[in-house]
């Protein structure tokens, strides 16, 4: 086969999202759900067939020519390669049952060719995202996925809250891609290229203050798009979109992106120590951060919003600790066990009637079909770390990598680690009981749950409870397999001693348990809300909105009306108004000459003769005079 | 030539400063007209003289055709003249002011 | 006067310059008849529009040197001489100008008022711009330059919306004291010319050979500034924008921020920058502070604007300041960005104006706060709205975007503080362009658009309008190198002046 088949696997969404752009709402609905959902899939078998392009160096493949100018050449190209490689085939995979998913969820919507144009859309920058072979197509992507972020949170435009959130997320994350950008006018200007395999290649050449520079650089690049710190604002309020959005978009795999970019430029990352330093402090922190702000969320949707927050913060530990294979590891099951978080906390909602304040559900394991609360189970004890699901093995090797290096201070990650996996179960097992224990709370008619909704659940909780099999660590006679699979693109190896591993993984075992009583001697019976402090600081995530209002937007807009206010109209139109008005005076001095009388112009004209000969009399004289 | 040149020229000069003075200090039109009319023949008059003193016909040439367009000037002006009695009942070219600024 | 072509080849560059005026000529004489009228001028645009892209698929490769010369002795006496030349960047300036007249022509095709004259001017406008960008002879360039700004002046003071008169005339007085300057720098650098050589000649090639003192160079360039600066326009001097991209009809709105405040730029690039090196080595990085200034200070301004056209007008202001960056930066790339984002912007921009008149024609409001929820009353008219606000705001894939990201590649080469910088502004880009979406299509309806009874979206003529102009959005913004292909080698003989 050629390799430029490859593009197929991004182009076919964008040719199905055109198509449904286009001409969608003219042709019946089932077209437009079959369009959509048939492109995701085939890419996803595409994916499947082209497995082996993955394997050595990887492939490459051209299309045209994007920008040329001088020594500057960049090209439509993709790289299929071992890192590339497992991600599409999660996203596609992902995103195949979240369509069908969706397909059920926004039955009653009118829009629908909108919501599956940008779906789809979206799948193909985030595809782009994961083969591109050079920054600037991964650019494309980046900017991408943000759009149709911006344009799926607002989907429901006509309520403005929902379009601000969209906004707010868009200008955030763009802050980010200003770094991101910076990072690449840097990298092309000290190696001449922006092709990830030269930048990485001509890395070990960089001195170490660039390399640091360009890391933080990165860092905050990969901060505004996977919502960490301190860009991380945006991510709780897009829960205002559909739920099949935050699914994939805001969970599975447009939040990870920040991760993958991380991973892909690993090796000129992890040449800066003090940088991968600050990235593990930056996962801790926001893991920390966000864990406590979940503790107090009182939307389901806010809650996993955090949640995600919390584990890419985990997964951005894993790469500053040197471990890729760790993080696409932890990435991988967090797809999807959170994509059935959300997928499950959408039918809750919808059997709640609408419902989306946890304060008002409870009784639901009664209430709704029995299989909803197992699958929502299923992704709960994968998310908390029960042990021998997806989650506990992948996060346990994050901790166990950032606990094996050998920097000190990497110790102090591993112990927030530590109390983040024990808030995680925490929060994790509130949901659960305010959703599911106790009696009914709201007063919402349920709305019935279609079948649509329902199965593709069961393939993401086998996903998500078996996933640890992808990289089972050798303690358990698991062979590693995708460590070995990503090989020298997967990082440090992390070699511990055995009794280490037993007792880490007994200590998770434990915090995960110490969760769960707590949750249970606190949440078994539903006690009303309280409206302490610290409970409404964590709820409105740290004040950390107020605090950027405060920082930057207020002096932003104020700024602006300086600009157009002060200056233009003030300064600028000022100065010549001053201009106008003076020469307007002027003008009123002189027009009092300008009588209009004949008799005026006529003394003036028999003056000006008068001066005009008596001017020349003189010159008379005076030639006279010499001569 | 009977009369010298000089006396001429006075005579000329004389004629222009009163026709001047008809022009600055009269208030109706028509007077003014014949204030600009007097000067013209003074200038037509020096042109005479000159053309006879330095025997060359350049000078009358000119006068035969200032006399022309004195003609044609009168005749433009005094139709303005009927006009603008018609239009403010006066001829006082005071009352004519709309160029002021 | 006489005129004849020097080359036995076609004269294409003048037919290029004659065609809009005799169209205007023929308005004229039938301004009575409307509709004949309109279709006149849209063939003659059409006609125009056919031959500048015939030349480019015939130059569309670039070479080093002119790719067309036409020359006539003129005013023999004084040395003027008719003399039209075409490189890759005047070939790209030609193109866009013809393109965006055929488009201004189908959105005057609403005007009731005066039609043919309106046509007519808007043709002589045309005339004018292509002069300007095809003029090899600076006294040629100088009426040119005049010839398109008279038109303009008209259309805004005539046809203009509530404060045309002001409008008008500040953006008329703002112009001729820049290009009286120009005027005087002209004769003045003629005559130092002619003692100098003993040749008397008003040739941009002749006088490229004077020599000048440094300080003659300054106050010359001064002169060359004044006008640049004021068309581009430069901060602070920017503030007849504004005033009148908001009070100018649709049509004057796109050619204003499309072509005329381009033709400051290229006045900078082909005429003050090789005439005079030295000066301007000293003033290129006080042009880039100034460019950034005025990106920043023009996108500040239009966050806080609640009148589209003004948002819009503070917002080509604000990417003609990158543009300017790309020119300070002097580097082959940045030169190519700039050039391109100039082409782009004025596709994107023309194409949000064209816009905004459809939207006022609708709702009778320009007001952001008045509008509001426009994707639920005519959803095909807010996806264009959608699309090219996304390229103006530079979205990758999108038009703007290639110009941008050449611009600032180029300018990180030699200045990274100043990329770095303009890398900001796309953020302050997304935060102005997104509340102007936000506020024309999202939410409920505002007063505006409920008021009016029913939204229709939109008609063939303006699908007409839009769907080309989309259409190159996307493939300029995929694949632009048939555009930087021309571009490369008059770029390289340009920036080779510098000392």
């Amino acid at each position: 086969m050629n390799e430029t088949l490859l593009f197929l696997i991004p182009l076919l969404p964008l040719c199905c999202a055109l198509l449904n752009m286009l001409v969608g709402m003219r042709l019946p609905r089932l077209f437009a759900e079959t369009v959509a959902v048939s492109g995701v899939a085939t890419a996803f078998v595409l994916t499947l067939l082209f497995w082996d392009y993955a394997s050595g160096a990887g492939t490459r493949a051209t299309l045209f020519t994007w920008l040329a100018s001088g020594d500057l050449e960049i090209a439509f190209a993709l790289h299929f390669d071992r890192l590339a490689a497992p991600m599409t085939l999660m996203v596609t995979g992902v995103a195949t049952l979240i369509h069908l998913y969706a397909v059920g969820y926004m039955h009653g919507e009118q829009d629908y060719a909108r919501f599956f144009g940008l779906l789809n859309l979206f799948v193909f920058a985030m595809l782009t995202i994961i083969l591109a072979d050079n920054l600037l197509v991964l650019f494309l992507g980046w900017e991408g996925v943000g759009l149709c972020s911006y344009g799926l949170i607002g989907f429901w435009y006509r309520k403005l809250d929902n379009a601000r959130a969209g906004t707010k997320a868009f200008l955030v994350t763009r802050v980010g891609d200003v770094f991101l950008g910076i990072a690449l006018l840097w990298l092309f200007a000290l190696t001449g290229s922006l092709s990830i395999g030269v930048i990485n290649a001509a890395a070990a050449d960089l001195a170490p203050a660039v390399l640091l520079g360009l890391t933080l650089l990165l860092l905050l690049g990969a901060c505004g798009k996977s919502a960490q710190l301190p860009l991380m604002t945006w991510l709780a309020d897009a829960m205002a979109g559909p739920t099949p959005v935050s699914a994939l978009i805001h969970a599975a795999t447009m939040v990870t992106a920040g991760v993958y970019l991380l991973c892909r430029l690993f090796p000129l990352v992890s040449l800066s120590a003090a940088g991968m330093a600050v990235i593990t402090a930056v996962g801790a922190l926001t893991a920390l951060y966000a864990a406590t702000c979940a503790l107090a969320q009182r939307e389901i949707k806010r809650v996993l919003a955090y949640s995600t927050m919390s584990q890419v913060g985990f997964m951005f530990m894993a790469v500053g600790a040197g471990s890729v294979a760790g993080a696409m590891f932890h990435l991988l099951t967090h797809a999807f066990f959170k994509a059935l978080l959300f997928m499950a906390a959408g039918c809750v909602i919808h059997l709640a009637g609408e419902e989306n304040d946890l304060f008002r559900m409870g009784g639901l394991y009664r209430r709704g079909p029995v299989e909803l609360f197992w699958i929502f189970l299923i992704g709960a004890v994968c998310l908390a770390g029960v042990p021998l699901t997806s989650g506990f093995f992948s996060k346990d090797a994050i901790l166990l990598a950032v606990f094996t290096h050998p920097d000190p201070v990497y110790r102090l990650f591993w112990g927030i680690g530590v109390l983040t996996a024990l808030l995680t179960a925490l929060y994790t097992f509130r949901l659960v009981y305010l959703i599911f224990a106790g009696e009914p709370r709201g007063q919402g008619a349920p709305h019935p749950v279609s079948l649509a909704m329902r199965w593709p659940l069961w393939p993401l909780a086998g996903l998500a409870l078996l996933g640890g099999g992808l990289n089972l660590p050798a303690l358990v006679g698991g062979g590693e397999r995708l460590h070995h699979w990503l090989g020298d693109l997967g990082g440090r190896t992390i070699a511990a001693a055995h009794s280490t591993e037993l007792r880490l993984i007994a200590l998770a075992t434990a915090l995960v348990l110490a969760g769960w009583a707590i949750a249970h001697w606190r949440y078994r019976r539903f006690a009303p809300p309280t409206e302490a402090a610290l409970v409404q600081f964590l709820l409105h995530g740290w004040q950390a909105d107020r605090l950027v209002d405060r920082l930057l937007v207020r002096p932003f807009t104020a700024t602006a009306h300086f600009c157009s206010t002060g200056c233009d109209r003030g300064l600028f139109d000022g100065t010549l108004a001053g201009l106008a008005s003076l020469a307007q005076r002027t003008g009123a001095l002189l027009r009092r000459l300008a009588t209009g009388r004949v008799s005026t112009s006529l003394s003036a004209f028999a003056w000006g003769l008068l001066v005009i000969a008596g001017w020349l009399l003189l010159q008379l004289a005076s030639r006279g005079g010499h001569g | 030539m009977i009369v010298p040149f000089g006396h001429l020229l006075m005579f000329a000069a004389s004629l222009f400063v009163l026709g001047l003075c008809c022009t600055l200090l009269r208030r109706e039109i028509i007077m003014i007209l014949i204030g600009v009319e007097i000067m013209l023949n003074a200038a037509a008059l020096t042109l005479v003289g000159g053309a006879a003193y330095w025997q060359q016909s350049d000078g009358q040439v000119f006068v035969i055709l200032l006399m022309a367009i004195t003609a044609a000037e009168v005749a433009v002006a005094l139709a303005l003249v009927v006009y603008l009695k018609q239009r403010k009942g006066t001829l006082v070219a005071d009352a004519f002011d709309r160029m002021s600024g | 006067m006489t005129l004849t072509t020097a080359l036995p080849s076609f004269p294409w560059l003048s037919l290029l310059i004659f065609l809009p005026l005799a169209g205007a000529l023929l308005c004229l004489l039938h301004h009575r008849q409307a509709t004949e009228c309109r279709w006149l001028a849209l063939g003659t645009t059409l006609a125009t529009f056919t031959v500048t892209v015939w030349l480019f698929c015939i130059h569309g490769e670039g070479a080093a040197g002119w790719l067309r010369y036409e020359e006539a002795t003129w005013v023999g006496a004084y040395g003027i001489r008719y003399s039209l030349a075409l490189d890759g960047i005047a070939l790209l300036m030609v193109l866009l100008t013809a393109l965006l007249q055929v488009v201004g022509v189908l959105l005057a095709w609403s005007v009731q008022r005066q039609t043919g004259l309106f046509l007519a001017l808007l043709l002589t406008m045309e005339s004018g711009l292509l002069g300007i960008f095809l003029a090899h002879d600076l006294v040629l360039f100088y009426l040119f330059w005049e010839i398109a700004l008279i038109p303009m002046f008209f259309l805004i003071g005539v046809w203009g919306h509530e404060r045309r008169r002001q409008a008008a005339l500040k953006f008329f007085l703002y112009t001729l004291a820049g290009s009286l300057c120009m005027l005087v720098a002209i004769i003045a650098l003629y005559l130092i010319h002619g003692e100098q050589t003993g040749h008397y000649s008003f040739l941009l090639s002749d006088l490229l050979q004077t020599r000048l003192t440094t300080a003659q160079e300054f106050w010359l360039f001064a002169g060359f500034l004044a006008a640049f600066a004021i068309k581009s326009p430069i901060v602070p001097l920017h503030t007849w924008l504004p005033d009148a991209l908001t009070e100018a009809p649709a049509v004057g709105s796109v050619d204003l921020t499309g072509l005329l405040i381009k033709t400051g730029i290229y006045g900078l690039l082909r005429f003050a920058f090789p005439l005079f090196p030295v000066a301007t080595a000293t003033f290129l990085p006080i042009l880039g502070v100034l460019a950034l200034i005025g990106l920043f200070h023009a996108a500040w301004s239009a966050f806080r604007q609640d009148d589209i056209k003004r948002l819009l007008a503070y917002s080509s202001i604000s990417h003609l300041g990158l543009v300017l960056l790309g020119l300070a930066a002097w580097t082959l790339t940045a030169w190519q960005g700039s050039l391109l984002l100039m082409v782009t912007h004025g596709i994107t921009t023309g194409a949000l104006f064209a816009l905004v008149s459809m939207i006022r024609q609708r709702t009778g409001s320009r007001d952001l706060r008045q509008l509001g929820g426009l994707w639920s009353q005519a959803p095909c008219l807010s996806a264009f709205f959608l699309l090219f606000a996304l390229a103006s705001l530079g979205l990758p894939g999108l038009a703007n975007f290639a110009g941008e990201i050449l611009v600032l590649l180029g300018t990180f080469a030699t200045h990274p503080f100043w990329a770095a910088f303009g890398m900001l502004g796309v953020v302050f880009a997304a935060a102005y362009m997104l509340r102007l979406v936000q506020g024309v299509l999202w939410g409920e309806p505002g007063p505006a658009t409920a008021g009016a009874a029913a939204i229709a979206d939109l008609d063939a003529r303006e699908w007409l309008i839009l769907v080309p102009l989309a259409l190159i959005t996307l493939w300029l913004g995929l694949y632009p190198a048939p555009l930087l292909r021309p571009l490369e080698q008059p770029v390289l003989a340009l920036l080779g002046g510098l000392p």
